[in-house]
């Protein structure tokens, strides 16, 4: 059998590998991507965020070509949740005289979207491989040391690397090589039932590119525009509801139809619109819906991204952007290695802090948010709500996700975080109430939503990332993590601040 | 790492800095919207000024958004 050897090997062409990838490439290393299917391939996750395409794709230089692409822009998210019974949004500028040229994001096609990132990965010097499947990781006791996989010709291959990064989504068989195991959430274990309409209605200018969320009482509806006339419809429900939406293409758009009846504003968007019954959008699909993280992100000579590490509920359009944000740290602990600067414990040290600090703030926004709608009435509404949550499985779950930070301590106790999650919700509460409905002059301003602690936290990296793209240099950080690691001046790599000329404030 | 207190100068700099503008344009009293400032920027000083201890909400700077109006808020 032939050996290859690259410095890194991507396994799987998502958004995560593909970022990891050409960053990595972008420091001059030799990167292999190896990619199962060959792209064009049906992905779901169509809604995204600005820290994508303003500061990843800035990063990756793909940004004026996912511009020309022509995907729908998105100012924000409208939502039918919480006690407002008519729609209010989350808009990602702070107030309309204060929208930038950053403050939208786009819905996408990921049939397009992932093409156009793994097209440009092997532009900017991936050597990207399609139709290769790779089914095992080589290691030893010391370090993972490469990848087995099988060709286009069907032919077993060997590759070794200093670094493998598994990035091969939800279903990737390789993330236990990394030496820990997938654990669940117990609250947010749902099911999506999705599919494809054709002449669906807009919600009104300038939010008719917005996605709509939309709760009722058996879950929530999403609602994307992803063309003029092409919209993304999908229901989140609970995974006891398996029977009813697991059956064939029949019974699937029943249920579909039926949890659209029962969801007014959708109902009423919808009209007379057909669902598309040919083609890739033609199928109605379903997706298990589980919140999860895996215990361990990296071992020597391997790290997980993207899905293969860890994801969380679609209510706010995260998934693209914690895969690439954990692409991004990922390249940056890899280029640091690799060129010598940084030790791999202290580099991978870095890269699982905030990858768990990143999901561990969204599990306590997305606890928060749920809690708002929950109600006692129906199975799925209860199980969201945080003061019924069982406590061993939150402190679990939370201990996890690197605890939730309180001032200087982690907090992972029961009662603690119990009172500190329906905190977060009472104060989102308060702030959706004070913007006020969409189309109204208080609902245009985010003040209150964005000073929400618990919103200020998740957007403090994304923010970070943009901002390197709007700003187009790098300003002096403290590190995130104490003791940590700062990012260094192009964003690809870490340096040490005790180090760093950058942090004299002269 | 040291820290320099929040001075007006400071704050004048900070501003010129994200706007990436002269110093010299950032009057008193200019309109720091008509000078490009958006809501990234915007966050990007708060985060920066908390750093150094300022105890400021977004929506308190967000009202209007001058530099004399910020370092009234900001130093008192
Ligand atoms: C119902 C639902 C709705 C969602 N909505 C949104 C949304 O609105 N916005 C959002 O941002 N996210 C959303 N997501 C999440 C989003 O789908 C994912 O988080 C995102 O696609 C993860 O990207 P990735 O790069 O990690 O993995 P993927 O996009 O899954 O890519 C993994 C790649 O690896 C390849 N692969 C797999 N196995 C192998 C192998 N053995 N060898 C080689 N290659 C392999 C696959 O073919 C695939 O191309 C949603 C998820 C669900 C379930």
């Amino acid at each position: 059998m032939k050996t290859e050897e690259y410095d890194v090997v991507v396994v799987g062409g998502g958004p995560g590998g593909s970022t990891a990838a050409t960053l990595v490439a972008r420091h001059g290393h030799r990167v292999l991507l190896l990619e199962k299917e060959t792209f064009p391939r049906y992905q779901i996750g169509e809604s995204l965020l600005p820290a994508t395409v303003h500061g990843i794709c800035r990063l990756l230089g793909v940004e004026q070509e996912v511009e020309r692409a022509g995907f729908t822009v998105k100012r924000g998210g409208s939502f039918r949740w919480g006690t407002n019974p008519l729609p209010w949004n989350f808009l990602f500028a702070l107030s309309p005289e204060m929208s930038g040229p950053t403050s939208f994001a786009y819905q996408v096609e990921r049939m397009k979207f992932d093409d156009i990132l793994l097209r440009n990965a092997a532009a900017r010097g991936v050597e990207v491989r399609e139709n290769a499947s790779v089914g095992e990781v080589l290691s030893d006791q010391e370090r993972v040391r490469g990848v087995r996989y099988t060709g286009a010709s069907g032919q077993v291959r060997e590759v070794r690397a200093r670094h493998v990064i598994d990035a091969s989504g939800n279903r990737t068989r390789i993330s236990g090589a990394a030496g820990g195991e997938r654990v669940y959430s117990e609250h947010f274990r749902n099911l999506a039932l999705f599919g494809y309409f054709e002449g669906g209605g807009r919600l009104p200018a300038p939010d008719s590119g917005n996605i709509l969320c939309a709760a009722f009482d058996e879950g929530w509806l999403w609602y994307i525009p992803l063309s003029d006339t092409l919209t993304s419809i999908g229901a989140v429900i609970s995974h006891t509801a398996a029977q009813e939406v697991q059956g064939d293409q029949d019974a699937r758009e029943k249920a579909l139809l039926g949890f659209i009846d029962r969801c007014e504003i959708v109902r009423d968007l919808l009209g007379d619109a057909t669902r598309v019954t040919t083609g890739t959008y033609g199928e109605l699909r379903v997706r298990k819906d589980y919140s999860y993280a895996n215990t361990r992100f990296w071992r020597p000579g391997m790290a997980l991204v993207g899905d293969a590490a860890c994801f969380i509920d679609p209510v706010f359009s995260t998934g693209v952007h914690l895969a690439t944000y954990g692409g991004l740290l990922a390249a940056r602990s890899i280029n640091s290695v690799l060129d010598g600067s940084v030790p791999e414990d202290r580099a991978f040290t870095e890269f699982e802090g905030r990858y768990r600090r990143e999901y561990g703030v969204f599990y306590e926004f997305l606890s928060a948010f749920y809690d708002m709608q929950a109600s006692e009435d129906t199975y799925f509404w209860k199980a969201k709500k945080v003061t019924l949550f069982d406590a061993s499985a939150m402190e679990a779950f939370v201990a996890l996700v690197g605890g939730v930070a309180s001032g200087e301590a982690a907090l992972t106790d029961a009662p603690a975080l119990t009172a500190r999650f329906a905190g977060s919700s009472r104060a989102l509460g308060a702030a959706v109430e004070a913007t006020g409905s969409m189309q109204t002059e208080s609902g245009e301003r985010m003040n209150h939503l964005f000073g929400v602690p618990a919103v200020a936290s998740v957007m403090q990296e994304m923010n970070d990332i943009q901002r390197r793209g709007v700003l187009g240099r790098a300003t002096a950080e403290s590190p995130l993590l104490r003791g940590g690691l700062v990012p260094s001046a192009d964003g690809l790599s870490w340096t040490d601040p005790e180090t760093d000329p950058r942090t004299d404030p002269a | 790492m040291e820290r320099t207190p929040l001075t007006p100068e400071r704050i004048r700099a900070d501003v010129a800095d994200v706007l990436s503008v002269p110093q010299d344009e950032i009057t008193d009293e200019v309109q720091l919207i008509d000078r490009g400032l958006d809501s990234i920027r915007l966050m990007t000083l708060i985060e920066r000024w908390r750093a150094e201890g300022a105890d400021v909400e977004l929506a308190e700077l967000a009202e209007r958004p001058t530099v004399a109006d910020w370092v009234a808020k900001l130093t008192r």
